[in-house]
């Protein structure tokens, strides 16, 4: 398992500050995503906000199926036709939801890139890597193919391709996943992005280049200078690399704070759950602890707090009262939770998920 | 690292989470619908599907219960065998636009006119209908099990089995079906539809057996298969258990597909002279024999072709409905 | 790769061995084809029997003749024997008769599959880019129904109804008010449908294109064009510019002014060549005309070379297909002009309902042109439809299958117009399948080619062939199996070797 250890602790000190901050990059705004389907309006993403500075790490954690993908999606504007969203994306002082397909276009790749899940479908398998490479280039400048292989050659390099001027004309299926996911992070950062939005970038590949590629990431935007968002499953390397967390539960953002704070203090039972199911080396007899159950329907959401079935806190008021997000013992550190101090209360929050705690 | 998984969580039931139905489709919510209520589910929806049921059953019911079938007697007084006086130059009698002349809606004597010797042309058109029907279904059946026996051993088996089976198949499609038609209807002209729709049906299995064979291939290397095979399951047992009734949707959706197609095909050999042969009827007779009519009594020639057009059109329909939902891929959003 | 290749050619091969075998016992054992002779009455009725007898072999065993046939085939493949395909019944030889009637078909079945798979695949495209729109539920409905159409009943109710109508609507073009404004309505809902976009710019495309379509038909018929088809340089240039343009969109979109200028250079060249060349364009022949096409290659390369800017790949690209269409437009345009001379020489029928061309016409190339192309039109049409349905559900799938891969989010998530995004890297993977539904469909024209030449009279391959099975008489029958089971195996190969230069994939292994 990845620990923060190898990337230093440095960045934790680069806490989440949101308001007007000069340095601000990227302000999300309540941003909220339906899909219209036959069985009903999946409300995927309901009122996501965060403030992300330049430079800064931003994990965000959750279940599978919790909106996490969807909401990066939209802020790229690369969502289905079907989608319906709805809030503010502020980016240097303009909001990109508002901004016409055009204008948004040009932001893709060139003031935004992103890397996704899964390297072995995310390259054309048709085109080969220099191609694909030099188009994102070319795509924004109008600059000469050999220029943009050039720097299609200078990012294969960057990102630890060995020989990577020959290596421009190989296929995609040439390349081992890893490899591949290192073409995808240079064709992420060619253009010289303020923002790398990394979609689980490493959940897909052996755990052994797990670790080599997130801290090629890490080396990379630090070499562009650039900001990165950073979903994972993994909660080991948000610790170790994310001054911010968020973490999304059902479409909505139940908890966001500083990496330190939410690990230490989480303030809503689920980030709580998250932690307890993190192995750990001195608990050998109860290695895994799974939160029991599974999320709601996000087509038909009963009232109340959509984490009431499995939380052990539960009480009258979240079944019928749905928590906003709010500021709890600290100002900048945020949770969806009605009875976040008895949390603080608590010394080990995860304890209210041992075996048995709870339900009721 | 998954923050739920199926088998931790023994000690919630299911009922705990509220009501099921509410929940999304997850690994750990599969009992909540079955794959094959959610099939019917998904197809029950699907409009054109639906429609192209409703236009099908009922021409098959008007079909059969108009002039009767065997022995038993329709509705329909009068025999498509049985000749008459040509009554107003044989004009169909249907009225079907009460606005335009006023008259109303009426049926009369002969809603699809009469031909030149003065058959009632519904009943005609009726019989043919039937002769149609009969033959596509028979060519599916057929050939549904042809290909499933063909796909199956040489899904199953590979080796040597699927070297010569493939093979033959490929022979089988390049033959041309006209050759193997015309041999049928001169040698056994009598033998009757039943016959001429075995005998299609025996040639067209060949695009059924592949893709059950390329099914067959794709699943036996899965997990389950495996699984199976090394708890000790027999040939049989894994293609019964587990190999077939994952072939299920392939098959059903392609029968279908066969039916419509062959309901085409038996009218154009008729139409060429070498599918159902007179006295017996056949819409492609039917076709065949009045397409010089359609100057000058055009429902001579429209009657049968809309009728071909409706049982293929609504077949097809139906086809795409069961593709739809035999396809968990296709979530279909709506614009 | 290439042993591949080479290992189904052997294989396909064998097949047919294995395959003509049987077809020629199954055409042998149908019937007996002595019967019409016992019939006939004529006192030398058993010289004629004893005579057929001899010519087919029938007192042979059934293999020994196959064998006789085969070896006669068997010099088709050594250098320096000539073919024997035998005779049929009468006498006559299978060789001569099958090289008349081969180009017939062939030239329907080519043009079918051509015409077929350029429509359906655009309107495939469009309708997978628009689902779920008026456009996309329209061509989903046509194309089950022409899926459902019997190929026979439609070439019937084509003769019957669009050629004799327009003919008769030619001898005196008039176009009432009513279907004036149908057609204005038509051709702004097809239109806004297939640009798309929101309520406003929908609206406008469709006023557009209503007032456009009923003021064109209004100048067409002021000016008798109906009687006088031509375009004219006027329309030839506005065209072959327009052209330029649009193709600059496709390949790389207007805002590459190298790509745009080397088109429009194109355009030029072309619209100057057809004043250049009037002398030879007067009577060409087809040698002529395909080297003219050939031309526009190396000067569209050319052209890309000097304009393209940044982008000369690209640009030369673009140039050489406006080359060949504003080619294609004076072509047009020539052809055209021959119509009203073609329409005396044939009283005024010019679409045609019987037979591959007029029988002992002689005119010069342009209306010899013309009654190819108006002999070629309705049995076309009636083998297309099943076609384009096909390509058009086929490439619909596909490309909708495609567009939700990943790569296609990578590519828009690069900042690719979408321009780029759907012709550069959705609809080339989505070509890859669609090559293999080529091979398949051939066959599948060829069918449904026997069909259209029994409807509208043509001496074909089909017509030879069920002749033959009517009597049969095996050598015509094989005569045809051969010759068209042998195109299927090239189309096949050709089908292979398109999947190869398409995907790196196979490629490579
Ligand atoms: N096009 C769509 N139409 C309908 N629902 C969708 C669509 N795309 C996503 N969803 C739904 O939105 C929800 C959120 O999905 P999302 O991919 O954002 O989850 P995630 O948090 O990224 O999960 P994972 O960790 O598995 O990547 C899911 O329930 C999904 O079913
Ligand atoms: S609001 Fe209630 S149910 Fe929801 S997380 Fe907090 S304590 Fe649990
Ligand atoms: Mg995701």
């Amino acid at each position: 398992m990845m620990t923060g250890e190898r990337f230093g602790n440095d960045r934790d000190q680069r806490s989440g500050t949101s308001g007007a901050d000069p340095t601000e990059l990227l302000r999300i705004e309540n941003l909220a995503v339906d899909f219209p389907t036959d069985d009903g309006t999946v409300h995927a993403v309901r009122g996501v906000s965060f403030a992300l500075d330049e430079g800064e790490v931003l994990g965000i954690v959750g279940e599978s199926g919790s909106g996490k993908s969807v909401s990066m999606l939209a802020v790229m504007g690369l969502l289905p036709m079907s989608a319906r969203v709805s809030g503010r994306a502020v980016f240097r002082g303009r909001d990109v939801l508002a901004l016409p397909e055009r204008e948004r276009r040009s932001l893709r790749g060139r003031k935004i890139g992103m890397v996704f899940q899964d390297p072995m479908t995310a390259l054309n398998p048709v085109y080969s890597v220099g191609d694909q490479l030099a188009e994102a280039v070319r795509s924004h400048e109008a600059v000469s193919r050999r220029v943009a292989m050039d720097r299609a050659a200078e990012m294969l390099d960057l990102v630890g391709i060995p020989k990577p001027a020959e290596r421009l004309s190989a296929y995609p299926h040439e390349f081992s996943g890893g490899m591949r996911q290192r073409v995808m992070i240079a064709m992420a950062v060619i253009n010289q992005p303020d923002v790398i939005i990394a979609d689980e970038p490493t959940t897909a590949l052996d755990v052994t280049v797990q670790a080599q590629i997130l801290e090629k990431l890490i080396e990379v935007k630090d070499a562009v200078n650039a900001a990165i968002i950073l979903i994972t499953h993994d909660l080991g390397v948000v610790a170790g690399v994310a001054g911010q967390v968020l973490v999304m539960y059902a479409g909505r953002e139940v908890e966001l704070g500083s990496t330190a704070q939410v690990f230490t203090t989480p303030r809503m039972p689920y980030t709580a759950g998250l932690l307890g199911s993190i192995p750990t080396l001195d608990t050998t007899e109860n290695r895994l602890r799974p939160i029991p159950g599974a999320p709601p329907s996000l087509i038909n959401l009963p009232p109340g707090c959509p984490f009431s079935p499995r939380c052990p806190l539960v009480q009258e008021r979240c079944i019928v009262d749905e928590p906003d997000l709010q500021e709890t013992d600290r100002r900048d550190h945020l949770a969806a939770c009605h009875h976040w101090d008895r949390l603080a209360a608590c010394d080990d929050p995860t304890t209210f998920f041992r075996t048995g705690a709870g339900i009721r | 690292m998954t923050d739920t998984s199926p088998g931790q969580a023994p000690s919630l039931a299911p009922g705990a989470l509220g009501p099921v139905g509410d929940q999304p489709e997850r690994e750990f919510t599969v009992t909540a619908r079955t794959s094959g209520q959610m099939v019917r589910r998904r197809f029950l929806r699907h409009r054109g599907a639906m429609g192209g049921l409703a236009v099908l059953v009922a021409v098959i019911l008007l079909a059969f219960t108009s002039i009767g079938f065997g022995p038993v007697d329709g509705w329909w007084g009068k025999d498509y065998t049985r000749t008459a006086p040509v009554v107003d130059g044989g004009q169909m009698t249907l009225d079907l636009l009460p606005f335009v002349d006023g008259d109303g809606l009426a049926v009369g004597e002969h809603p699809f006119g009469q031909d030149n010797v003065g058959k009632d042309y519904f009943a005609l058109t009726m019989r043919g209908t039937q002769r149609s029907l009969i033959i596509a279904f028979v060519v599916g059946l057929v050939s549904m099990l042809v290909g499933l026996l063909v796909g199956t051993l040489s899904g199953y088996f590979r080796g040597i089995t699927e070297g010569v089976l493939m093979r033959i198949t490929d022979v089988f499609l390049t033959i041309p079906l006209l050759v193997i038609a015309a041999v049928v209807s001169r040698r056994w002209s009598g033998a009757g539809i039943v016959v001429l729709g075995l005998v299609l049906g025996l040639v067209v299995w060949v695009q059924l057996a592949r893709l059950v064979r390329g099914e067959f291939l794709s699943l036996r290397e899965k997990e389950f298969v495996e699984a199976a095979r090394a708890l000790g399951a027999s040939g049989p047992r894994i293609i019964l258990r587990h190999l077939l009734p994952n072939t299920i949707g392939t098959v059903i959706v392609n029968v279908t597909l066969i039916i419509s197609a062959a309901i085409l095909l038996e009218t154009a050999l008729s139409f060429l002279g070498l599918g159902v042969q007179p006295p017996d009827t056949s819409l492609g007779v039917l076709v065949s024999v009045y397409q010089t009519a359609s100057m000058t009594r055009p429902w001579l020639f429209w009657w049968p072709g809309l009728f071909i057009i409706a049982i293929a059109l609504s077949i097809n329909f139906i086809g795409d409905g069961l593709r739809d939902a035999f396809d968990p891929k296709q979530t279909r959003v709506r614009a | 790769m290439i042993v591949y290749i080479v290992r189904r050619l052997v294989v396909s091969f064998f097949i047919l061995l294995g395959a003509t075998a049987l077809v020629f016992w199954l055409v042998a054992i149908s019937g007996d084809p002595l019967e019409d002779l016992y019939a006939d009455q004529s006192p030398n009725k058993e010289d004629k029997i004893a005579e057929r007898t001899r010519r087919m072999h029938l007192d042979q065993p059934i293999p020994q003749r196959y064998l006789t046939w085969l070896a006669g085939v068997a010099k088709c493949v050594v250098p320096g024997q000539g073919c024997d395909l035998g005779t049929n019944q009468t006498g006559q030889d299978v060789k001569v008769l099958l090289g008349n009637a081969a180009g017939a078909t062939l030239r329907l079945v080519l043009v079918a599959v051509v015409v077929a798979i350029v429509i359906g695949v655009t309107v495939g495209i469009v309708s997978a880019l628009r689902q779920y729109s008026g456009f996309d539920y329209t061509i989903t409905f046509a194309a089950f129904l022409f899926f459902s159409l019997p190929v026979f009943w439609v070439a019937v109710l084509l003769k019957q109804y669009l050629a004799i109508e327009f003919n008769d609507w030619l001898a005196d073009p008039r176009i009432g008010p009513v279907p004036m404004i149908a057609l204005g309505l038509l051709s702004g809902l097809t239109w806004s449908a297939v640009i798309g976009g929101e309520r406003r710019r929908r609206l406008t495309v469709f006023g557009v294109a209503c007032a456009v379509t009923v003021l064109l038909l209004l100048y067409l018929l002021a000016v008798d064009w109906f009687t006088y088809p031509a375009l004219g340089p006027g329309l030839v240039t506005v065209f072959a510019l327009g052209t330029a343009v649009g193709v600059t969109e496709l390949v790389s979109g207007l805002h590459r002014r190298g790509v745009l200028h080397a088109s429009l250079a194109a355009a030029g060249v072309g619209i100057i060549a057809q004043f250049v060349l009037a002398g030879v364009l007067e009577d060409p022949s087809w040698p002529v005309v395909l080297l003219l096409a050939a031309s526009t290659v190396p000067i569209g390369i050319g052209l890309g070379m000097v304009f393209g800017q940044l982008d000369k790949p690209q640009a030369a690209r673009a140039a050489v297909l406006t080359g060949l269409l504003t080619g294609t437009l004076v072509f047009t345009d020539r052809a055209l002009s021959a119509v009203h001379g073609y329409s005396q020489r044939v009283n005024g029928r010019i679409v045609a309902t019987i037979g591959s061309d007029t029988p002992n016409f002689t005119g010069d190339f342009w209306q010899r042109f013309i009654d190819t192309v108006t002999h070629l039109a309705l049995p076309t049409l009636a083998i297309m439809l099943i076609s384009f349905a096909t390509y058009a559900r086929f490439t619909r799938a596909t490309m909708l299958e495609v567009m939700s891969q990943d790569y296609v989010r990578t590519a828009r998530a690069k900042g690719l117009t979408e321009r780029t995004v759907v012709m550069r890297h959705a609809f080339r993977n989505a070509l890859i399948p669609v090559t293999t539904l080529m091979a398949i469909d051939f066959g599948g024209v060829i069918g449904g080619a026997v069909i259209t030449e029994n409807v509208f009279g043509w001496e074909g391959m089909g017509t030879l062939f069920i002749n033959g099975l009517e009597r049969s008489d095996p050598n015509p029958v094989m005569g045809f199996f051969v010759l068209t089971a042998t195109s299927i195996v090239i189309f096949n190969m050709l089908a292979d070797i398109a999947y190869a230069y398409l995907d790196p994939r196979i490629r490579m292994s």
